[in-house]
C-alpha cells in the first residue's frame, strides 16, 4: 500500500491551484461571450428594419416618451381648465401661460418627506403606487393613434394588433381597484381602507355599463380590436350613431377613474384623502399621474370608439386628427369633473346601475335590430 | 340598537388633524358606512379668551373676541362693547349707531360668503369653493379702506365707533356690495339649483323646531325651521339702528316636513340672511346723517368703570352671540368675563342629530349647522 507522499502531493498543489484559476476564467469567458451573444442577438432583432421600428414606436413616439409627454401635458391642461372654471390664480399666472405651476407643484411632491405610517406593510406600500401607473401606462400599446404609427397594429409590421385588444384594455384596467384596495389596505389606516374598499366599489359599479358602452362600436364595427374598430370609422363617425352609447360612456369612465363628481374614494371632507391618505412625496406623485393617465387613458378610448380615432381630415396626419378630437374629448371630460358636487357612494352605485346599466344594456339590443333590420346601415359602418 | 351590531363596529376619530374639522375633534362609531353614535369633544381649540379678558381694560377686551372667530370678527366684538356700555352711561351719536349697523351686516355678509364656500367644499364642489372666495376679496377690501385691517376690523368701541366713513370707503363698499346682489343669482344656481347639491342636502341632518328650541340652538339654524327668533327684532339694542326702520325676520319653511329642517333649508336660510343684510344696509345708507361718531366723554368714562353687570348680546351669523361682564368699584378690567357662543349648541347637537346618518352625510350635516370651535373653547 502506498504511503501518502506529502511532497508530491505538494508539488501537485500549484496544478490543482492553476486548474482552478482556469475553471473561473472558463465560467467569466462563458458568460462574458453569453453577454456579447446576448447582446449580438439583441442587435441582430434591433436591425431588422420592422423591429427596430418597433422599439422607436414603443419608447420614442406613440410609446412612454410620449405619453409621459403628454401626461404632463395633461396636467398642465387640467389645472389649466380647473384654474378658469374655479377662478384660482396660480395656474394662470406662474410663468409663460402657468408653465411652471406644474414643475413647481412636481419639485415640491417629489422634494417632501417619505412618512412611511409605523402599521404600514412596508414593501407593499413601497411598490404598490409604481405598479399602478405602470398597468395603466400599459394599457396605451392599444391606442390607435394613427393608421401606422402605433405600438402594436401597424400593418405589415411583425407584432399585428391584437384582436381583442379592447377587451384587454378593460382586462388591465380591471387591476386598478385591486391596487387602490391594497394601497388603501397596506397603509394601515382606517381613512386609508375606507377609501379603497369605496375605490373598489366605484369601479364595481362603473366599469360594467362602461364595458357594455363599448360593445356597441365593437358591434358596429364587428370586431374587437381597437385598430379595426377605428379603421371602420371612415364613412361616419360612431356618435352620429351612439349618442346615447357615448354619454353613458363617459360618465361611467368619469366615475371609474374616481375624479370630482365620484370622488367618494378620495373625499377629502370626510375621509381625508382617501386610499391616498398616508401616501407622501414620491409616492403619492406617482399615483396623481396614475389617475391623470386614467383620464387621458379613457378621453383616447372615448376618441377611438366614437369620434373616429385617427379618422378625420384628410391633409392632416392621422396622429394629428387623433390628438385634436383627444384635446377637445378631454376638455369636455375636465368640464364635466369641474361642476358637481361630490356624489355618495351609494348615490353613485345608483346612478351606475339604475341608469346607466339599462341604457347602455339597451342600446346593445337596439344595435342588434338595427345591424340586422336596417339595409344600408352595415356598408356605412363598415368602413371602406 | 342590539349589542351585536356595535360589535361591528370601528371608531374613528374625525379630527383634530382631520382636514374638514376645523380644530375639532368628534368621534364617531361606524357600522358599515352608517355612524350609529357620534361624540362631539371640546377643547381642542382652547385658547383661554375668558381669563385673557381679565387682563385687558375695556377698550382692548374686544380685540380678543375678534379672535374667537375670524369670519364674524365684528360680530364677535361687538357684544363686548354692548356690556361695557350696559355697565358705564354713554351717549352713543346718531350716526355712530347707523355705522355700526351697517358694519355689522357687512361683516354678518362676508361671513356668508366665507360660510357658501366653505359648505360647497365640504360637499367637493372647488369651484363653488373658490368663486365666493373670490367675492369675498372686495368685500375685505372695503374693511381695509376703512379700518387698515381686513379681517379683525376692531370698528367699534365704547361710546361709538373709531372710523368715520369716508367717501373712497362708501364706493369700495358700493362695489362689494352690488357683486355680492350681481353673483346672488349665480350661486343660488350653482347651491340650490345643482341637482346633485340637492341630492346630497335633502333629508340629510332633520330636526324639528322643538328639538332646536330644546337644544338651544339659536340664528339661521332656528330659524330654518319656521321660528322668526331673531335678537335684532326681539330685543333690539338700543344702541344699534335696527329699530329705526322696516325689516322682516327671513325664516324657511319646508314644505314636505312642516316644521322641520334639513341642510337645504338651512342654506336656504342662509341666503335669506345675506337678502336681509343687503336690504338692511340698503335702507340704513340713506338715513345716515352727519355729526360726531363718538361720545366725547367715553375715553374718560371707560379708563374707571363702576361696580355692575353687563350683558351684550347680538344676532350673529351662527346664532345668539354674548358676553357677560362683571366689574368691581373703579375697575380698570372685568373682574370675569363670560362669553356665550352659538356653537356650543349647534356642535353638540351632532350628537343627536347625526345618528343614523351615512359617513358621507356628516360634513354635510356639520357644514349646515356652521359650528366654529372658537366659540366653544374660549
Amino acid at each position: 500500500m502506498q504511503q501518502f507522499d506529502f511532497y508530491l502531493w505538494l508539488s501537485g498543489l500549484w496544478d490543482w491551484i492553476w486548474g482552478v484559476l482556469l475553471w473561473f476564467w472558463g465560467i467569466l469567458k462563458w458568460f462574458v461571450i453569453w453577454i456579447l451573444d446576448v447582446i449580438d442577438g439583441i442587435w441582430a432583432l434591433v436591425a431588422l428594419p420592422e423591429n427596430f421600428m418597433f422599439l422607436v414606436r414603443a419608447i420614442l413616439m406613440p410609446g412612454l416618451i410620449f405619453v409621459l409627454f403628454a401626461l404632463i401635458f395633461t396636467v398642465w391642461y387640467t389645472r389649466k381648465i380647473w384654474a378658469r372654471v374655479q377662478d384660482r390664480r396660480g395656474p394662470t399666472h406662474v410663468g409663460k401661460y402657468g408653465g411652471y405651476q406644474l414643475f413647481a407643484d412636481a419639485i415640491k411632491l417629489m422634494a417632501k418627506e417619505t412618512i412611511i405610517p409605523l402599521k404600514a406593510k412596508r414593501w407593499m406600500y413601497r411598490i404598490l403606487p409604481s405598479l399602478l401607473l405602470v398597468i395603466v401606462l400599459l394599457t396605451f400599446a392599444f391606442i390607435p393613434w394613427d393608421p401606422y404609427w402605433n405600438i402594436l397594429g401597424a400593418p405589415g409590421s411583425a407584432f399585428p394588433d391584437l384582436s381583442v385588444s379592447l377587451v384587454l384594455i378593460f382586462a388591465l384596467l380591471t387591476a386598478v381597484p385591486v391596487f387602490s384596495l391594497l394601497i388603501g389596505w397596506v397603509s394601515g389606516s382606517k381613512y386609508s381602507l375606507i377609501g379603497g374598499f369605496r375605490a373598489a366599489n366605484n369601479q364595481f359599479a362603473s366599469e360594467i355599463p362602461m364595458v357594455i358602452s363599448s360593445v356597441g362600436p365593437a358591434m358596429l364595427a364587428g370586431s374587437l380590436s381597437m385598430f379595426s374598430i377605428v379603421a371602420a370609422q371612415t364613412s361616419i363617425w360612431y356618435v352620429v350613431l351612439l349618442p346615447v352609447n357615448f354619454a353613458t360612456f363617459l360618465v361611467a369612465s368619469i366615475a371609474s377613474v374616481g375624479t370630482f363628481p365620484f370622488d367618494a374614494p378620495v373625499a377629502d371632507s370626510e375621509i381625508i384623502f382617501g386610499w391616498r391618505t398616508e401616501l407622501s412625496g414620491i409616492y403619492f406623485t406617482v399615483v396623481y399621474f396614475a389617475e391623470f393617465a386614467e383620464q387621458m387613458l379613457y378621453s383616447a378610448l372615448m376618441v377611438a370608439l366614437f369620434f373616429g380615432g385617427f379618422n378625420g381630415l384628410p391633409f392632416l396626419p392621422g396622429i394629428v386628427n387623433f390628438l385634436i378630437k383627444w384635446l377637445v374629448i378631454y376638455f369636455l371630460f375636465t368640464l364635466v369633473t369641474s361642476s358637481f358636487y361630490r356624489l355618495r357612494q351609494d348615490q353613485i352605485v345608483h346612478l351606475c346601475w339604475k341608469y346607466l346599466l339599462p341604457l347602455s344594456v339597451l342600446n346593445v339590443v337596439l344595435v342588434m335590430f338595427a345591424v340586422v333590420y336596417i339595409p344600408g346601415l352595415l356598408p356605412l359602418v363598415i368602413g371602406g | 340598537m342590539s349589542p351585536d351590531i356595535l360589535d361591528e363596529a370601528s371608531v374613528i376619530w374625525f379630527g383634530p388633524q382631520h382636514v374638514s374639522a376645523h380644530g375639532w375633534a368628534t368621534k364617531l362609531t361606524l357600522v358599515g358606512d352608517y355612524i350609529v353614535e357620534c361624540d362631539p369633544n371640546a377643547g381642542y381649540f382652547h385658547r383661554s379668551a375668558e381669563k385673557c379678558l381679565e387682563f385687558r381694560n375695556f377698550r382692548q377686551g374686544s380685540m380678543i373676541l375678534e379672535r374667537i372667530c375670524m369670519m364674524e370678527a365684528f360680530l364677535a366684538e361687538y357684544p363686548y362693547i354692548a356690556a361695557v356700555e350696559k355697565i358705564v352711561d354713554l351717549e352713543i351719536p346718531e350716526r355712530a349707531k347707523i355705522m355700526r349697523t351697517i358694519m355689522l351686516e357687512f361683516n354678518r355678509i362676508h361671513s356668508l360668503q366665507f360660510w357658501w364656500g366653505q359648505f360647497a367644499g365640504e360637499l367637493g364642489l372647488f369651484a363653488m369653493l373658490l368663486w365666493p372666495w373670490v367675492d369675498r376679496e372686495y368685500t375685505l377690501d372695503a374693511f381695509e379702506e376703512l379700518t387698515g385691517s381686513r379681517h379683525t376690523v376692531s370698528y367699534a368701541t365704547p361710546g361709538g365707533v373709531k372710523y368715520d366713513f369716508t367717501p373712497k370707503f362708501h364706493a369700495k363698499m358700493e362695489i362689494a356690495l352690488s357683486r355680492v346682489k350681481e353673483r346672488m343669482p349665480v350661486f343660488d344656481d350653482m347651491l340650490a339649483g345643482s341637482p346633485t347639491f340637492r341630492l346630497r342636502t335633502e333629508g340629510v341632518g332633520h330636526y324639528t323646531a322643538k328639538q332646536a328650541l330644546k337644544w338651544g340652538l339659536s340664528g339661521p339654524n332656528i330659524k330654518a325651521c319656521g321660528i322668526p327668533m331673531d335678537l335684532r327684532k326681539d330685543d333690539p339694542d338700543p344702541n344699534l339702528a335696527y329699530g329705526m326702520i322696516d325689516w322682516e325676520v327671513p325664516t324657511t319653511h319646508n314644505e314636505e316636513h312642516p316644521g322641520e329642517c334639513d341642510a337645504f333649508d338651512r342654506l336656504l336660510q342662509r341666503f335669506k340672511e345675506i337678502e336681509t343684510s343687503l336690504d338692511i344696509i340698503d335702507k340704513l345708507l340713506p338715513l345716515l346723517p352727519e355729526g360726531p361718531i363718538i361720545d366725547p366723554k367715553a375715553r374718560a368714562k371707560v379708563n374707571r368703570l363702576p361696580e355692575g353687570e353687563g350683558y351684550g348680546r347680538v344676532e350673529g351669523t351662527r346664532g345668539v352671540t354674548s358676553v357677560w361682564l362683571k366689574t368691581m368699584e373703579k375697575a380698570q378690567t372685568p373682574w370675569r368675563a363670560k362669553i356665550r357662543g352659538p356653537c356650543f349648541a349647534s356642535y353638540y347637537s351632532l350628537k343627536h342629530i347625526v345618528p343614523g346618518a351615512r359617513f358621507a352625510d356628516f360634513p354635510a350635516i356639520f357644514g349646515s349647522l356652521d359650528p366654529y370651535p372658537g366659540w366653544w373653547d374660549r
